[in-house]
C-alpha cells in the first residue's frame, strides 16, 4: 500500500471560513474533506494524513508555515504529496504551489495540485509541478479530484504521465515526442493546417514559439590594455586523446586545457572532435579555431594585459540550448574566480 | 507532366531460383544478386538478408533505403546518378510496394548512419520497421574513410540504388495490381475551377551542408550545395530526380525511399483541385554560410511571388544549423505575403527543456513538429543483429556514445542499447510519414 498526504486550507479542512483563515498549520491522521474522495480514487494508496492551514496564515507567514509543515512531515512515509484542489481561490492556489514546491525539494517526492487558470498560482508554479487545470468553483470538486488522482495514479504506478493536453495539466515548459492516439501522419496534419491558414480558419501549431531568452550585449571593456582575457570555443578543439570524452555532437561535456606560459596548440597534439564541419584545417592547425597563437602575439604587443591560463572547449553541433546554458553556468565561476574581464568565444 | 506508378504489393520475400514476383511473393536469387553487387570492385564483402515486420532483427549501421522500381521505357531509375542524365517525372514505372532495399555496413558506421529494429518497442521508431526489407550487408575498400566519422558511403549507397533497380526489373513485364497517376498541368493553364482555389508551393530543403562533394543530396546527380532554389515538378521528385546523401544525424534525414514516396508531396497532389491549386515544388537547400542561407530564402520568396503562390509549405531535412534556413525561409515567405506552414523536428534535449529550434520567429505560427532528436531511447537486446552493433558507440554515430559516467556506453554487453533518437534511421519522418508529434508535458 502506497502512502499519500493531502494539504488543504481551513475551509476544505472543515475548520471554518474567512474568520478561520488565520489558523496555523495542523496535521491530522486520516482523511478530512477532499481526502475522503482521494482515498477512493487513488489506487492501492492510503491517504495517511491531512494537513490544514489557514490561507491568510500561509500568505503572511509563508516561511514559518512552510517550515512547520516540513517538520510535521519529517520521518513520515510519503509516496506522493497532494494539495487542493484550489479552484479559483487566489491565496489558496499560491499556498498549494508553495507547499508542494517545498515538499518536493525537501523530500524528493512527486507532488500534484490543481488550480483554475485565472489564478496567480499557475504562472508561479507550473514549471515546478503538475498543476491540473481546475474548475472555478468548488462544485467541480469531484471532477478536479478525479483529474488529480488520474495523474497521481500514473506516477504511483511508475507509468508515464500523458501530455499536458491529454491529462489536463498546465504545460511545464517540457517538450517531448509522443505518438498521437489517432496515428495521423505529419502529411495530413500539414494539409489540414495549410487549408485552415489559407482560409482564415483557426488552427493549432504544434510548435508554439516560446519567448526568446535574449542576453543583453555586455558593455565594452573600458581599457583593453588592462584587461584579462579568456578563450572559449564550441569548435571541439581538444588534446588528441580527448581526455574529457566530449561528444562529437549533442555535447553535454566540456573541458579546459592549459595554455599558460609558452604552451602552443600544435596539430598532432590537438585536434577537433566536432562532427559538424570538415576537420582537415582545424586538425592541421588548431589555432584556426582556437587562436592561441594570435592571442600570445597580441599579449606580447601589449594589446591586452593577461591571458587566462586555460582555454575551454565543447562541441556546438546539435547541442541543446539548455545543455549549453548549464555548461556556461559551470564555466563562468572559474572565469570570475580568476578575474577575467573579457571572453572570446569562437564558434564554427 | 504525367507519372504513372504501377504498384506491386509485396507480402513476402524469399530467396530462390529465379528473381521473380508472383502472388505477392518476391523471390530473389541471392547468388545472382550478390554477383551483380560485386561488379563494383570496391565491394569487398557482401551478403543479403530478409527482414520483415515482427522479425527479431536489429540493423546497424543502416546507410540508405531505396524502393525497388523499374522504368518501363529503359531509362534508368536515378538519372544523372546511377544512369545517364534524362528527364524524370514523365512516363511509367513499376514499383514494389511495402518493400525497400536497405544498405547496412558490415563493420563501419559513422555520424550519419542509423538503427532499425523490426520488432519490439523500437519497431515503431522508424517507417522501415513496418516494411518488408531486402537487406544488403556489405563492406568496401574505401580505406580513406574507414575511420572517419563523416563517411560518403559512396560504394554502399550506390550498391543499394543499383540493387533496387536490379530487383525492380522482375515486375517490368507484369501487370500491376493498381496504379497511382500523378499529373500536373502547366501552372498558368489549369482552368477557372482550379485557379479559384488558393495556390500553394512546396518548398523542399534537402540536405546540402557539406562543402566537400560526395556527401550531400543530389538532384539529377548535381550536388545540392551548388544550386540555387529552382522550380521542379512534384513528379520529378517522385521519379528519382533526387537521391539522399550521407550527412546529418540520421533521424533528421530523408532516405531515397522517402524522396521517392514523399508523403507531403502526395498529400498536396491529392488535395490539388479540391482544396488547393498545387503549383509545384521550389527546390531549395541548406547550405551553411549565412549569406547562402539568406540568398536561398530570397530566391524562394521571389519564386513564390512570381508564381503567384498564396500559400507554401516548407520542410527541412535537418536540424541545428539548418533551422536558420528553415526559419529564414518561413519568415521571407510570410514577409512576401505567402501564408506558410513549416514541417520540422526539434532539439529539446533529453530533459525536454531545450529551445526547440536554433532560431525562432513569431511569424512561424503554423508548424507541424515531428520529433525530438535528443529523446533518450533504451531498447532491449535483439536476437539477430545485421551489421555490427558496436558501430553505434565506436564510430561517432550522432545518437550514440562510447562513454557516459551515468548511462554507460550506448552498446551494452548483453546487446541492449541506449541512444538518442538522433541515431534512429530516418526516424523523424519530416517528409510526411511521422505519426509522432512534439507535445508539451
Amino acid at each position: 500500500m502506497k502512502k499519500a498526504i493531502l494539504y488543504v486550507n481551513q475551509f476544505f479542512g472543515q475548520i471554518g471560513g474567512e474568520d478561520k483563515a488565520g489558523i496555523e498549520p495542523e496535521i491530522h491522521e486520516g482523511q478530512i474533506g477532499p481526502a475522503i474522495q482521494f482515498a477512493k480514487e487513488l489506487k492501492d494508496t492510503e491517504v495517511t494524513h491531512t494537513i490544514i492551514c489557514g490561507d491568510n496564515y500561509m500568505g503572511s507567514n509563508t516561511e514559518e508555515a512552510t517550515a512547520a509543515i516540513l517538520d510535521m512531515l519529517e520521518g513520515k512515509d510519503i509516496d506522493i504529496f497532494l494539495a487542493g484542489p484550489a479552484f479559483q481561490a487566489g491565496r489558496y492556489t499560491v499556498a498549494c504551489g508553495t507547499i508542494c514546491k517545498a515538499v518536493k525539494e525537501r523530500f524528493g517526492v512527486p507532488v500534484v495540485t490543481s488550480m483554475n487558470e485565472e489564478t496567480p498560482g499557475v504562472d508561479m508554479f507550473k514549471k515546478d509541478m503538475y498543476i491540473l487545470k481546475g474548475g472555478n468553483i468548488a462544485s467541480k470538486m469531484r471532477k478536479d479530484v478525479k483529474a488529480m488522482a488520474n495523474v497521481a495514479n500514473k506516477i504511483l504506478a511508475g507509468e508515464p504521465v500523458g501530455s499536458a493536453d491529454e491529462d489536463g495539466y498546465f504545460a511545464r515548459g517540457i517538450r517531448h515526442q509522443a505518438w498521437r492516439k489517432d496515428g495521423k501522419p505529419a502529411s495530413e496534419r500539414m494539409m489540414e493546417m495549410l487549408v485552415a491558414k489559407l482560409n482564415g480558419r483557426p488552427f493549432t501549431t504544434e510548435l508554439p514559439i516560446p519567448k526568446i531568452d535574449r542576453v543583453e550585449i555586455a558593455a565594452p571593456i573600458a581599457d583593453l590594455k588592462e584587461a584579462r582575457i579568456a578563450l572559449l570555443t564550441t569548435g571541439g578543439i581538444v588534446p588528441v586523446d580527448n581526455p574529457d570524452r566530449i561528444q562529437s555532437a549533442s555535447a553535454t561535456r566540456w573541458g579546459r586545457y592549459d595554455i599558460s606560459g609558452d604552451k602552443r596548440l600544435l596539430g598532432g597534439e590537438y585536434k577537433t572532435i566536432h562532427a559538424g564541419f570538415d576537420p582537415a584545417a582545424a586538425d592541421a592547425d588548431p589555432n584556426v579555431v582556437t587562436p592561441v597563437d594570435a592571442l600570445k602575439e597580441l599579449l606580447k604587443e601589449g594589446v591586452y594585459k593577461s591571458l587566462h591560463p586555460y582555454f575551454y572547449s565543447t562541441v556546438g553541433t546539435g547541442t541543446t540550448e539548455s545543455e549549453a546554458a548549464r555548461m556556461a553556468r559551470e564555466i563562468v565561476p572559474l572565469l570570475q574566480e580568476d578575474h577575467v574581464d573579457g571572453c572570446i568565444l569562437v564558434s564554427t | 507532366m504525367r507519372l504513372e506508378i504501377g504498384n506491386f504489393y509485396v507480402k513476402d520475400i524469399v530467396f530462390g531460383e529465379k528473381l521473380s514476383f508472383d502472388g505477392g511473393v518476391l523471390t530473389i536469387n541471392k547468388d545472382e544478386a550478390l554477383a551483380f553487387i560485386r561488379e563494383d570492385d570496391r565491394i569487398t564483402e557482401a551478403e543479403l538478408y530478409i527482414a520483415k515486420p515482427g522479425d527479431k532483427i536489429r540493423m546497424c549501421p543502416v546507410k540508405e533505403a531505396v524502393e525497388p522500381r523499374i522504368r518501363l521505357d529503359g531509362r534508368g531509375l536515378f538519372p544523372g546518378y546511377t544512369s545517364e542524365l534524362a528527364p524524370a517525372g514523365d512516363g511509367a514505372l513499376h514499383a514494389l510496394k511495402n518493400c525497400s532495399v536497405l544498405v547496412v555496413g558490415r563493420h563501419w558506421g559513422g555520424f550519419q548512419d542509423g538503427i532499425i529494429d523490426m520488432s519490439g518497442e523500437g519497431q515503431k521508431l522508424t517507417y522501415f520497421g513496418q516494411l518488408n526489407n531486402i537487406v544488403l550487408v556489405a563492406d568496401t575498400n574505401e580505406e580513406f574513410e574507414k575511420h572517419e566519422q563523416q563517411k560518403k558511403n559512396d560504394a554502399l549507397r550506390r550498391a543499394g540504388h543499383k540493387l533496387a533497380e536490379f530487383i525492380g526489373a522482375c515486375v517490368k513485364e507484369l501487370t500491376p495490381e493498381d496504379k497511382d497517376i500523378y499529373e500536373t498541368a502547366p501552372m498558368i493553364k489549369r482552368g477557372a475551377e482550379v485557379e479559384k482555389l488558393p495556390s500553394v508551393v512546396y518548398v523542399m530543403q534537402p540536405q546540402s551542408q557539406m562543402e566537400a562533394m560526395g556527401y550531400n543530396d543530389l538532384v539529377y546527380g548535381w550536388d545540392t550545395n551548388h544550386m540555387l532554389p529552382t522550380v521542379m515538378s512534384p513528379t520529378e521528385i517522385l521519379d528519382g530526380a533526387i537521391v539522399s546523401g550521407s550527412f546529418m544525424p540520421v533521424s533528421s534525414k530523408w532516405s531515397t525511399y522517402d524522396m521517392q514516396n514523399t508523403p507531403n508531396l502526395r498529400a498536396l497532389m491529392d488535395a490539388h483541385g479540391k482544396t488547393v491549386n498545387f503549383l509545384g515544388v521550389i527546390m531549395s537547400n541548406l547550405n551553411v554560410a549565412l549569406e547562402q542561407k539568406e540568398r536561398a530564402a530570397l530566391y524562394v520568396a521571389q519564386i513564390a511571388r512570381s508564381l503567384g503562390a498564396e500559400g507554401a509549405v516548407v520542410a527541412e531535412e535537418g536540424y541545428g544549423n539548418p533551422d536558420a534556413d528553415f526559419v529564414g525561409c518561413l519568415v521571407a515567405l510570410e514577409d512576401a505575403g505567402v501564408k506558410t506552414v513549416g514541417v520540422t523536428n526539434e532539439s529539446t534535449g533529453r530533459d525536454g527543456h531545450g529551445q526547440p529550434l536554433v532560431t525562432l520567429d513569431e511569424k512561424c505560427d503554423a508548424i507541424v513538429s515531428c520529433g525530438n532528436v535528443g529523446e533518450l531511447i533504451e531498447l532491449p537486446p535483439m536476437e539477430t543483429v545485421l551489421g555490427e552493433l558496436e558501430a553505434l558507440r565506436r564510430d561517432g554515430n550522432s545518437g550514440g556514445w562510447d562513454y557516459d559516467e551515468i548511462l554507460g556506453p550506448s552498446v551494452r554487453e548483453d546487446g541492449s542499447i541506449i541512444l538518442e533518437n538522433n541515431g534512429i534511421f530516418c526516424g523523424d519522418q519530416v517528409c510526411g510519414w511521422s505519426p509522432k508529434q512534439m507535445m508539451e508535458f
